[in-house]
């Protein structure tokens, strides 16, 4: 799929913005601070409905223009084609007055000019960023890479998005009853009917993170091989903290990038262990008043040549595998719903050495839209800039650079 | 400027009704102000008589008038007392009701099953389902809690109560609305249609 029009209004820096974009690659060149981040930033958030870098959507409102209206508000438009077909996502993001001193933001979406749940859109419009603070995915805490994977499975499974939010909400009931329990007591079994909803709907979180884990485990290691002119083996180890395939006990010392092969497993079969698991945990769980298994625990590695990167990975080995991650997620996009994905890369050129730069270009050319973000032109090969459609982005306006 | 006390006090309460914000409430307050003095008198005594006046049935829980034990649906000879359907709120009822095409009795949870907001099984009306039940009379239990997470997890948790007592226990079809159209149901309500699918 890929972009035909992008219309931004008091998003970030832009108050308004109509853009046509051309089904091939733009390169969008300028300074620091003038916006090129913040168009990718949109693009993603009309595929995610949240951005890669805040949790608190409302900073991407321009405040200071839509103050000036009386309402806050900030729409992204997106007409894209998928398929043979032209669609179009909109955003709105509306500040709302709530309480004393307190904003509420809050998010409509319309898929062809029809409002929709985000769940129920979720998927329709793809897109792959990279931007090299989300190596973050890498180094930072657990909660950075159940993020990633959650975003990257929604896109290509909507249902995945539902079965998370409806487990997020079980899991905060039993929570507060594990609370409620450890500090009054009561009858302990009515704590069954979470314990179902948390089996049933992780079960099939977990299953699916197994299946996804492992296809993107394939594809990455495939591109990180290339990326790194075949020095570095990458390995994606899943580790759920409700396993279904528990390491067997004597072997503790376990290697961590022994393969546990976790396929032809059943949805049913993970459910039941989970269910047996939760109730063999049920004493401890009501002590420490928290749910202590399950996919909100799950932890993800990424292992270079059996070296856990999030501990003892280089900057330069974290940027590379990241880069390798978000090729791999483009091609498994691709191959889970028959569409290439946009394809976003912020700042991705300085990052690299110039053969792994030859690389790069190379495996985006097969998609159908990139675009690039650049401080300096000469980054890219002369062959490829003048091909390319290129972009000048100055303090919130964009305009076509005469080559 | 302060407002009388006794403006402010009706501000206040009104404020604490559900959708009604700071605006919504000293616009009610002023309009009572201004109106004719018989509208805010039968207002007071409606609301006076609201709980002088209302009980609950102590069989099923809905709401009827003071001073009787039972209501209009516990007590009715034509009612089919084998069949009970337990709903959330006498609103559900009032909901069943107008479709006409119920004709069991009833049962008010009161509430679902919420530990958030510290709602267990205690507080609602469920020590006293169990009791009908093991009387022996209900053949068959409907369960027509909301389908949200708590309805269905309330639900799970009566079968589990009722278990023991050998009743027949059924859960309200889900699925599309009447009038609806496919392209436009949401994903969610398609898939549960679709897994609850049936003969014809």
């Amino acid at each position: 799929m890929y972009l035909k029009h992008l219309s931004l209004t008091n998003f970030r820096t832009f108050t308004r913005l109509d853009l046509k974009i051309p089904q091939r690659e733009i390169v969008l060149v300028g300074k620091n601070a003038q916006g090129k981040t913040s168009v990718l930033e949109a693009i993603y958030f009309l595929a995610a409905f949240t951005s890669f870098q805040t949790n608190t959507d409302r900073q991407m409102v321009n405040f200071y223009e839509a103050k000036k209206n009386t309402l806050g508000i900030s729409r992204l438009v997106a007409e894209y084609k998928r398929g043979k077909s032209d669609h179009r996502i909109e955003v709105r993001l509306i500040l709302e007055p709530m309480g004393v001193n307190g904003q509420r933001l809050r998010k409509e979406i319309l898929l062809d000019g029809v409002k929709k749940q985000a769940g129920d859109v979720i998927g329709h419009f793809n897109a792959v960023i990279f931007v090299p603070q989300m190596s973050a995915i890498m180094d930072g805490s657990p909660d950075e890479r159940r993020r990633y994977i959650n975003l990257a499975i929604s896109q290509s499974n909507p249902a995945y998005a539902r079965a998370l939010s409806d487990y997020q909400q079980a899991l905060t009931q039993r929570n507060a009853l594990l609370k409620a329990l450890s500090e009054n007591g009561g009858d302990r079994n009515q704590l069954s009917v979470w314990d179902e909803a948390i089996a049933r709907l992780g079960a099939q979180i977990i299953l699916w993170r197994i299946e996804a884990i492992q296809q993107i485990e394939k594809l990455a290691s495939r591109v990180h091989h290339d990326l790194t002119h075949e020095s570095e083996t990458l390995r994606l180890a899943y580790e759920p903290a409700y396993d279904p395939l528990p390491k067997p006990s004597g072997q503790l010392g376990l290697r961590l990038d022994t393969p546990i092969d976790r396929t032809g497993l059943d949805v049913k079969e993970i459910q039941k262990g989970f269910s047996e698991k939760l109730i063999e945990l049920r004493s401890e769980e009501i002590a420490r008043g928290v749910t202590t298994i399950g996919p909100h625990r799950d932890e993800l590695r990424f292992l270079a040549n059996g070296v856990d990167l999030g501990e003892y990975g280089s900057r330069g080995q974290i940027k590379t595998t990241l880069l390798s991650l978000k090729l791999a997620e483009v091609e498994w996009l691709k191959e889970r719903t028959g569409e290439w994905p946009v394809i976003l890369l912020d700042e991705v050129m300085a990052e690299l050495d110039l053969e792994r730069r030859a690389d790069l270009l190379k495996y985006v050319g097969k998609s159908e839209q990139v675009l690039f973000t650049t401080t300096d032109l000469n980054l890219f090969p002369r062959e490829f800039s003048d091909s390319s459609e290129v972009w000048d982005v100055h303090d919130g306006t964009i305009s076509l650079k005469n080559k | 400027m302060n407002l009388p006390d006794s403006i402010q006090s009706l501000i206040n309460a009104l404020e604490r009704m559900p959708g009604i914000g700071p605006k919504s409430a000293s616009r009610l307050a002023f309009y009572l102000l201004r109106a004719p003095d018989d509208l805010s008198l039968s207002l007071a005594l409606a609301l006076t008589e609201l709980k002088t006046k209302t009980a609950f049935c102590q069989e099923c829980f809905n709401i009827t008038d003071a001073g009787r034990d039972r209501c209009d649906v516990c007590e009715s000879r034509k009612r089919d007392g084998a069949v009970v359907c337990i709903v959330e709120e006498s609103l559900d009822v009032l909901a069943l009701e107008r479709t006409g095409a119920f004709n069991g009795k009833y049962h008010v949870l009161q509430g679902v099953l919420n530990p958030i907001e510290g709602i267990g099984p205690d507080d609602l009306k469920i020590k006293q389902l169990v009791a009908r039940v093991a009387k022996g009379e209900i053949k068959e239990v409907i369960l027509a809690t909301n389908p949200s997470m708590e309805g269905d997890a309330t639900a799970l948790y009566l079968q589990g109560q009722l278990k023991p007592y050998g009743v027949h226990v059924t859960r309200l079809a889900r699925g599309l609305p009447m009038g609806g159209d496919l392209e436009y149901a949401d994903q969610n309500t398609l898939q549960r249609a679709l897994s609850g699918r049936q003969d014809m």
